[in-house]
C-alpha cells in the first residue's frame, strides 16, 4: 500500500512536470516556429510590394538576419558578399559550414523545422527532390535576370517543369590533366582520340613500376558516364525528366559498354574498386600518371606538383563523336521557410551577381556560369578554364529528378561487373536498366 | 463503517482530488485537482487535436501559391511533426489517466484507513526521493519510449524518397505493406535474406574468432617460461588503443589488391597476391581477419584477469593426480572462462551484429553487386539501414529493418543467456 502510494507521488510529480512543460511548448509554438509566423513576415512585405507591382525597389524585411550555407575551404566569398550587402541593407548575415553536397539532404530534414539556412549553396542534382519536398522558393523577383545573365546550360539545370529554382553560380565538369613531360615523342602533347591512348598506352604502361597512361575512377557513374554519353545513352529521357524512359540499354549505351569494358585489358589492368582518388593523384604528382581524368578543382593542386601541366577536353571516342561527362551547375537557393523571403532573394542575387562571381573565380578557379565572366579576359585566356568551359558544353547535366537515386544506387555493381569481370555489354546493360526500374518501383 | 472509502472514491472519480479533500488531505487534494484541471484544460484544447494529427497524418501539405510576380510559402501540415507531436501527447494522456486511477485508489485507500480507523498522514518529508524519481521517469518516457514508438510507427508508413517526403507531400498510414515488401518484392526480399545471412554468419564467426583468439592469446602469454610478458601483453593491447577510424581505413589500404602493401609483398616472393576487397568471399575473409586484430585483445584482457582468479591449488592438485596440460586446459581453465564471460560472449555477438565501424570503414559494404538493392556483398543489417536512410530516404523500409534487427538481437539474446549456466547455477562461484 505505501508503495503505490509513493508511485502515486511520484507520477503526480511527473505530471506536472510534464504539463508545464507541455504548455510551455505550446506558446512557444504559437508565437516563434517559422511555419506560424512565416506567412505573416511574407505578407506584410509583401503587400505593399504587390500594390505597387511595376515597381523595382523589393525591400528587406525590417529586422532581416539571414544564414548562409556554404562549404567552409570558400568561405572567403560568403565573407565578401556579407560585406556587400551589410553596406547596401545594412543586414548582418551568419556564416554555417555546410557543403552543396549535403546542403540539400539537411534542407529537407532541418527546413522545416526552422533550423536551415535561408541562403544555400546546391548542385542541381539534387534539386528535383528539393522541389519534391517544397523546401525551396523559386528564383521569381530576379529571375529574368538570372536567365538573360548566365549560360543557358547552368539555368536550364537550375529550372523545374519551366519554373527558375535557383540563382545559377558556377559550373563544374571533369576533364584530362596530363604531364607534357611524359609525352616527348609528340611535344607534349597528348593523343586526341582514343586510338591515340590506347596506342601510347601499349608503350607507356609499367605495371612493375606502376606506370600508367590514363586514369579515372571507373567504377563511379559520374566519372565513367562519358563513355555512354558519348555513344548516345542516356539515363531518363526528355533531358532526364522522363523516368519512365530509361537509356541505359539503348543500342548507344551498349556500344559504349563494349568499349568500356573493353579498355581494361588495354589501357588500364586495374579492378574497378582499385582506382581511388589519393592512389591516382599521388600517382600523377609522381610522374608515373600521363593522363588523369579529373575537375577544375585540383588545378591549383596539380600546378604545383607537376612541372609541364596541361589539361585537354576528353580523348575523341572511336565513332568519331566527343564523350559527354556529366556535369554539375552550381546556384544558390531561398529556403521556402524562411522568416525572410525577400531579403533572402536578394542576398542570392547579390552573391550570385557578375562581380562575385569573377571574385569566385579569381580566389577559387570556379568556372563561372555568368556569360560577361566566362567571356572575360581573365576567363577566357586562363589555360585552365577556358578548356573546362569548353567541355562544360560537350557535358550533360546530370539528371535531376528524385528517381536519379536509382541510378546511384547501382551504378558501381553495374560499371565493376563491366569492367572487372568483362561482363557481357547487353545483358549488364539490360540488367542495369531493370534494377534502376525496380529500385524507382520499390520506393514508389 | 466502510461509508468513507466509498464516498471518498466516488467522489474521486467525479473530479480527482476531491476524494483526497473528503479525506481532509487538504494540499494532496489541491495539488490533485489542479493537475485534473489543467489535465482537462490541456487534452480539449489541444492534444486531442494532435491525436487527431497522429491519426490522419495531416490533410494538406504545404504548397506555394504565386502573388503577383511572388511566390508564397502556404504552409501546410508535416506529417513527421504530427507523428511526433501526436506520440507525445498520447504519452501524457496515458499518463494523466494512470494518475487517474491511481487518484481513485488513493482516496479508497485513505478512506478505508479512516474507515478503520487509524490515522491519516498529508504529504510529508518522505516526498523528496520520489520527487527526484520523478525526473528519471519523466527522461525515460520522452528519451527512451518516444523515440521507439516513433521508430516503430514509421514503418507502417511510406515515408519514403522520392514520392513522401514531408513538408509538400504527406506520409500515409500504410499498415503492414512495408513488411509486405520487405518480405515478398523481389528486389528488397533477396536483399534483406541476403544481408541477414550474412549478418548472422559474420556474428558468430566474429563473436567466435575473437573470443577463443582471445584465450589463445592469454594462455599463450601466461604460460610459463615465455620471457617478456609486458612486452606480449602492450604488443597484442596496440591495435585496441588505435582509433578505429584510423587503423580501418589504413587496412583499407594495405588490402588493396593493385596497390596495397600486402600483395606487393606477396608479389615480392612471386606469389600473385588476394583479392582482398575485390572478391566477395575474399572481402568477407578480410573483415572477419580484421575484426580479429581489432578484438582479440578485448577478450584477452578479460581472459587475462579471469586466469589469476582460478584458484592455484586445482593446478597442483591435477598435477598430483597426473593430469595432463590438455587436460587441466578442458577441466578446469576453460569451465572457470566460460563462466565468467558467457554473458560478455552474448553481450559481444549482440554487437557484432550491429558491428558498423569494421563493415563501415573497411569496406563499406563492397564489393558491390546487382543482385542487392542499395546493399552490397558485406553489408551488415545495420550498414544497409545506414544507406537505407542517410543515402537513399528510405525511411520506412529501414524502420521496418530496424524493428526485425532488434527482435533477432532480443530474442537470440535471451535464448542464449538463458542457456548460460552462469544463468542456471548462478552459486557455482561464491
Amino acid at each position: 500500500m505505501n508503495k503505490s502510494k509513493w508511485l502515486l507521488v511520484s507520477l503526480v510529480l511527473a505530471m506536472v512536470f510534464v504539463l508545464a512543460a507541455c504548455g510551455g511548448k505550446e506558446n512557444n509554438d504559437a508565437s516563434s516556429t517559422p511555419s506560424a509566423s512565416a506567412p505573416a513576415a511574407t505578407e506584410s512585405a509583401s503587400a505593399p510590394a504587390s500594390e505597387e507591382a511595376p515597381a523595382e525597389e523589393y525591400l528587406p524585411e525590417e529586422g532581416a538576419k539571414l544564414v548562409v550555407w556554404y562549404s567552409a575551404s570558400e568561405k572567403a566569398l560568403v565573407d565578401e558578399a556579407a560585406k556587400l550587402y551589410k553596406e547596401k541593407y545594412g543586414i548582418d548575415i551568419e556564416y554555417q559550414d555546410v557543403g552543396p553536397d549535403k546542403s540539400i539532404e539537411k534542407m529537407i530534414t532541418d527546413g522545416p523545422a526552422g533550423v536551415g539556412a535561408d541562403v544555400f549553396l546546391a548542385v542541381h542534382d539534387r534539386l528535383g527532390s528539393a522541389v519534391q519536398a517544397g523546401v525551396v522558393l523559386p528564383n521569381d523577383l530576379h529571375g529574368e535576370e538570372s536567365t538573360a545573365n548566365n549560360s543557358d546550360k547552368s539555368v536550364e539545370a537550375l529550372t523545374i517543369d519551366g519554373q527558375l529554382y535557383g540563382y545559377p553560380m558556377s559550373v563544374e565538369t571533369t576533364a584530362v590533366f596530363y604531364n607534357k613531360d611524359l609525352f616527348p615523342d609528340t611535344n607534349g602533347e597528348a593523343p586526341k582520340d582514343w586510338n591515340g591512348v590506347i596506342e601510347f598506352a601499349k608503350k607507356f604502361n609499367d605495371a612493375k613500376a606502376q606506370k600508367y597512361a590514363y586514369m579515372w575512377e571507373v567504377g563511379n557513374g559520374y566519372w565513367s558516364w562519358g563513355f555512354f554519353g558519348g555513344y548516345g545513352g542516356y539515363v531518363f529521357g526528355k533531358d532526364g525528366t522522363d523516368p519512365a524512359d530509361i537509356g541505359l540499354n539503348n543500342a548507344g549505351s551498349v556500344e559504349a559498354a563494349k568499349f568500356f569494358g573493353s579498355l581494361k585489358n588495354l589501357i588500364l589492368p586495374i579492378k574497378a574498386a582499385d582506382i581511388k582518388a589519393d592512389i591516382k593523384t599521388s600517382l600523377f604528382n609522381e610522374g608515373k600518371l600521363a593522363m588523369n581524368v579529373s575537375g577544375p578543382w585540383q588545378v591549383g593542386e596539380f600546378k604545383k606538383s607537376v612541372a609541364n601541366l596541361g589539361v585537354m577536353e576528353y580523348p575523341t571516342l572511336p565513332n568519331g563523336k566527343p564523350m559527354m561527362p556529366f556535369s554539375g551547375v552550381k546556384g544558390f537557393l531561398v529556403n521556402a521557410n524562411t522568416k525572410y523571403p525577400i531579403a533572402a532573394k536578394l542576398f542570392a542575387e547579390l552573391i550570385s551577381s557578375e562581380a562575385l562571381q569573377a571574385k569566385n573565380f579569381e580566389l577559387f578557379g570556379s568556372l563561372p556560369s555568368n556569360k560577361n565572366v566566362a567571356a572575360s579576359a581573365t576567363v577566357s585566356g586562363d589555360p585552365f578554364a577556358s578548356v573546362f568551359l569548353k567541355q562544360f558544353d560537350n557535358s550533360t547535366p546530370m539528371p535531376k529528378i528524385a528517381e536519379m537515386a536509382g541510378f546511384w544506387g547501382t551504378h558501381e555493381a553495374a560499371l565493376s561487373s563491366l569492367w572487372n569481370d568483362g561482363a557481357d555489354a547487353q545483358t549488364t546493360m539490360d540488367d542495369w536498366a531493370k534494377k534502376v526500374k525496380d529500385s524507382n518501383a520499390a520506393a514508389q | 463503517m466502510k461509508q468513507n472509502s466509498v464516498a471518498a472514491g466516488w467522489l474521486s472519480v467525479l473530479c480527482a482530488g476531491l476524494g483526497q479533500w473528503y479525506n481532509k488531505q487538504y494540499s494532496k487534494g489541491l495539488l490533485f485537482v489542479l493537475i485534473h484541471a489543467t489535465g482537462v484544460y490541456l487534452i480539449s484544447t489541444t492534444l486531442l487535436t494532435k491525436i487527431k494529427g497522429l491519426i490522419t497524418l495531416g490533410d494538406q501539405g504545404q504548397h506555394l501559391e504565386k502573388v503577383g510576380k511572388i511566390f508564397k510559402n502556404v504552409p501546410g501540415d508535416h506529417s513527421i511533426f504530427m507523428m511526433i507531436y501526436g506520440v507525445l501527447s498520447v504519452i501524457i494522456v496515458a499518463l494523466y489517466i494512470v494518475f487517474y486511477i491511481l487518484n481513485i485508489r488513493d482516496a479508497v485507500a485513505v478512506g478505508r484507513k479512516r474507515d478503520s480507523g487509524s490515522a491519516v498522514k498529508g504529504l510529508n518529508n518522505d516526498i523528496f526521493p520520489w520527487a527526484l524519481l520523478a525526473l528519471p521517469i519523466i527522461g525515460v518516457l520522452f528519451f527512451t519510449i518516444m523515440p521507439i514508438v516513433f521508430t516503430s510507427l514509421l514503418a507502417f508508413t511510406n515515408y519514403a524518397s522520392p514520392n513522401h517526403i514531408p513538408p509538400k507531400n504527406l506520409v500515409d498510414w500504410v499498415g503492414f505493406d512495408t513488411f509486405h515488401k520487405l518480405f515478398n518484392m523481389n528486389v528488397w526480399a533477396d536483399t534483406f535474406t541476403g544481408v541477414l545471412t550474412w549478418t548472422i554468419i559474420w556474428a558468430v564467426l566474429a563473436t567466435v574468432t575473437c573470443y577463443f583468439g582471445g584465450i589463445l592469446v592469454a594462455l599463450l602469454i601466461n604460460q610459463q617460461g615465455i620471457k617478456l610478458k609486458g612486452f606480449w601483453r602492450m604488443l597484442f593491447i596496440i591495435p585496441y588503443a588505435i582509433p578505429q577510424f584510423v587503423s580501418l581505413l589504413i587496412m583499407r589500404n594495405m588490402l588493396n589488391e593493385k596497390f596495397g602493401p600486402i600483395n606487393q609483398y606477396f608479389r615480392y616472393f612471386g606469389l600473385e597476391g588476394l583479392p582482398w576487397l575485390n572478391d566477395p568471399f575474399w572481402a568477407k575473409v578480410s573483415v572477419i581477419v580484421v575484426n580479429m586484430w581489432i578484438g582479440i585483445p578485448v577478450s584477452m584482457v578479460l581472459v587475462m584477469g579471469i586466469l589469476t582468479t582460478i584458484p592455484k591449488d586445482l593446478y597442483e592438485a591435477a598435477d598430483v593426480d597426473g593430469a595432463s596440460a590438455w587436460m587441466k586446459f578442458r577441466n578446469i581453465t576453460m569451465p572457470y572462462v566460460l563462466f565468467a564471460t558467457a554473458p560478455i560472449l552474448i553481450t559481444q555477438f549482440a554487437g557484432n551484429i550491429n558491428s558498423f565501424n569494421v563493415i563501415f570503414l573497411l569496406t563499406s559494404g563492397n564489393p558491390a553487386t546487382m543482385k542487392y538493392n542499395n546493399a552490397g556483398q558485406t553489408d551488415l543489417l545495420v550498414t544497409w539501414l545506414y544507406k537505407l536512410t542517410l543515402d537513399f530516404n528510405q525511411y520506412n523500409i529501414a524502420a521496418t529493418v530496424a524493428i526485425l534487427l532488434f527482435l533477432i538481437i532480443a530474442v537470440m539474446s535471451v535464448l542464449l543467456y538463458s542457456r548460460t549456466r552462469s544463468f542456471k547455477e548462478e552459486d557455482m562461484i561464491q
